[in-house]
């Protein structure tokens, strides 16, 4: 609490400041304190101390002594918090290396702030009481020489000055401003010292202080540095995960390349062989022709069917125009292994990557079904679930069997592409498959994504 | 004529097999590189006519029938081979016309579907004449960084794309609607333009324009 003194306004209002009355206050409640309890502790560390050479008995009165600094320490940090309004923190005390009453008495011996303390009762109780007495010998002074003029007139005081009376009254009541104004500025320093005082000898020590300033550094550093690590391995999951999408994307156009060059081209070719068959045949032999063109409509046929399956793998039509719900029921229905299929919650909440995702999981599930797992049913549930904490919520697929298990995501398998898709939307992979278990695999993906 | 066919894919082979079946030829069918070999290196195999093989073939789906090719042809140097190829690499190109360019065929396999184009194709192989697809002569003089062939008049660049598909030069004459002479007068051009040497034969003249495509190209 720094006093109110500070620029020409303040000085000139000292007296009718409200520092001022708060440091009276403060200063009369503090000399009484201080001559009672104060007094009390620094006399007994004194004769304590005194004891300790000549009986030895002084050194447990030493620290009982410097227990009762402590508790004078506490009430005065109390009596100033209430009032000037400055909180002064409490030291920590040296704990006791051992138990048993020997370390807890040198532990107490050593505590150099209640050595502090002890200090303090007694610069504090000259200083409070000085400062107490003076505010109180300036002010009545003040007071007296105020009212001068209403009872001096004709006393000998007056007389003895040798001074015309106007000039008399003059002079007491520009000495009751100065003193008065004297008086306020004795209160404000005088408590602003005693707070000082507290601050340095009642609070934690300057190293003490240094301590858990550097402790506090130390936390902060360990955590920005656990931030660092986990941004560090965030960012080495995502390139990892951008690297499997990568390549899922590459083995994807490569799947559908191969597709279509042995495929629809194929049978391409191989219409065109018969269409000129049949024109060469034409002429010669009709019935060659026909059977030929015969089995160039077979040939158109089936290459229809294969540019759809074809198309169906890159993106389903069926998704787009009746949802995951739709998508997943028409998967179900092709499947030649029953599944029954759930779904909870609004799936057209989660974004079209989601729902792709979520698809081409159960789709490549299936045909993993079907083709390994010997099961006699599946289930399929989709749910779009509340994430914890806050988080956006997520679309969670599960695809389980009551098959052989033993299933395992190797490397350039449908399942490792799956799970670098997931992976690439920030999604989970999980596949639990025991060996004579049934598979079950649980994708989550952000419906954000 | 008797015509081996090496092909994976049952849609085709049954295909060829029905249309070389249809133009009167006797037609043997394998599904891979090793059966064809196999079948053709048997100690009482007799060789046939024409080989037409496939590029792309099991297990490794890469070259293999390329490969075949190449080494029945070191073994029978008049073997006649057509190679069927999903792509054009002029990389294949090389590799099989390293050896000599007579009774040789390479071709996109996409052309099968000009049926009347295949079965002249097979039948100057056959012959003993050379093929090689246009797409792959576009690709080559399009990598082809000589300032040589600037010097070329337009006529000539087309008839040195037909030269190198393996054309005789009435064969050109046919295809550019023009007289034999006048194909000759480009020819003698285009060969002393380009530094080549004169050659009688079509798949001599095929090999030396494809040799020398090769060593000016840009191989990067």
């Amino acid at each position: 609490m720094a006093p109110a003194l500070t620029g020409s306004m303040g000085f000139l209002r000292a007296p009718v400041d409200g520092a001022t009355w708060r440091g009276v206050a403060q200063l009369a409640v503090g000399a009484v304190w201080l001559l009672t309890f104060g007094l009390a502790v620094w006399v007994c560390v004194a004769v304590s101390l005194a004891l300790v050479p000549v009986l030895g008995a002084g050194l447990p009165l030493l620290a009982l002594s410097l227990l009762l600094a402590r508790g004078f320490a506490a009430t005065e940090r109390a009596r100033l918090a209430v009032t000037t309004g400055v909180a002064v923190r409490a030291p920590q005390p040296p704990v006791a290396e051992r138990p048993g009453w020997w370390p807890a008495m040198w532990a107490v011996l050593r505590d150099t702030r209640a050595w502090a303390a002890t200090a303090y009762a007694f610069v504090a109780t000259v200083l409070v009481s000085l400062a107490c007495w003076t505010v109180v010998v300036l002010a009545g002074v003040a007071l007296a020489a105020a009212g001068f003029p209403l009872y001096g007139r004709g006393t000998d005081l007056a007389a003895s000055l040798g001074a015309p009376w106007s000039l008399t009254v003059a002079g007491a009541l520009g000495a009751a401003v100065v003193l008065g104004w004297a008086a306020a500025v004795v209160a404000q320093y005088g408590s602003y010292l005693t707070v000082r005082l507290a601050v340095s000898l009642l609070g934690p020590s300057a190293a003490a202080e240094a301590g858990v300033r550097a402790r506090a550094a130390e936390r902060a550093a360990r955590v920005a540095e656990a931030t660092a690590h986990g941004a560090q391995e965030r960012a080495a999951v995502l390139a990892q995960t951008r690297a499997a999408a990568l390549e899922a994307a590459d083995a994807e156009r490569r799947r559908i390349e191969r597709d279509l060059h042995d495929g629809a081209q194929q049978r391409l070719v191989a219409l065109g062989v018969d269409l000129g068959v049949a024109r060469r045949a034409a002429d010669r032999d009709p019935a060659a022709a026909v059977a030929a063109l015969g089995h160039a409509h077979d040939e158109v046929k089936a290459t229809l069917a294969e540019l759809r399956d074809l198309v169906r793998g890159i993106h389903p039509a069926v998704l787009t125009d009746r949802g995951l719900d739709a998508a997943l029921s028409a998967l179900a229905a092709r499947s030649p292994v029953p599944v029954r299929v759930d779904t909870a919650g609004d799936l057209a909440t989660a974004g079209p990557p989601a729902q792709a995702a979520a698809y081409f999981v159960v789709a490549e599930a299936l045909t993993n079904v079907a083709k390994h797992a010997d099961a006699a049913r599946v289930h399929v549930t989709a749910a779009v679930v509340p994430a914890a904490d806050g988080a956006p919520p997520r679309l969670r697929v599960v695809v389980a069997d009551d098959g052989r298990g033993g299933a395992a995501a190797a490397p350039g398998s449908g399942l490792a592409g799956l799970r670098g898709r997931v992976g690439a939307l920030d999604g989970t992979f999980d596949l639990d498959s025991p060996t004579g278990g049934g598979t079950r695999l649980t994708v989550e993906v952000p419906c954000a994504s | 004529m008797r015509i081996v066919i090496a092909e994976d894919s049952v849609l085709l082979l049954d295909g060829l097999t029905r249309l070389l079946t249809a133009e009167g030829h006797v037609v043997e069918g394998h599904r891979t590189a090793d059966a064809t070999v196999r079948a053709l290196t048997a100690p009482d195999a007799a060789l046939p006519d024409l080989l037409v093989t496939d590029v792309r073939m099991p297990p490794s789906h890469t070259d293999e029938g390329l490969r075949a090719a190449v080494h029945l042809r070191s073994l029978h140097p008049r073997l006649p081979v057509l190679v069927l190829s999903q792509y054009v690499e002029q990389r294949y190109a090389s590799e099989l016309f390293a050896a000599g360019a007579r009774a040789l065929g390479y071709v996109l396999k996409d052309r099968v579907a000009d049926v009347d184009m295949f079965l002249t194709a097979a039948d100057r192989v056959a012959r003993g004449g050379t093929v090689v697809d246009p797409e792959v002569v576009t690709q080559i003089i399009a990598r082809t960084r000589s300032t040589d062939l600037d010097r070329l008049t337009r006529r000539e660049r087309e008839v040195l794309e037909l030269m190198a598909e393996g054309r005789s030069n009435s064969g050109i004459a046919e295809r550019l609607v023009v007289g034999l002479p006048a194909v000759e007068k480009h020819v003698t051009s285009i060969l002393d333009k380009l530094g080549l040497p004169p050659a009688p034969d079509d798949h001599r003249r095929v090999l030396a324009v494809l040799r020398w495509m090769e060593q000016n190209g840009d191989r990067s």
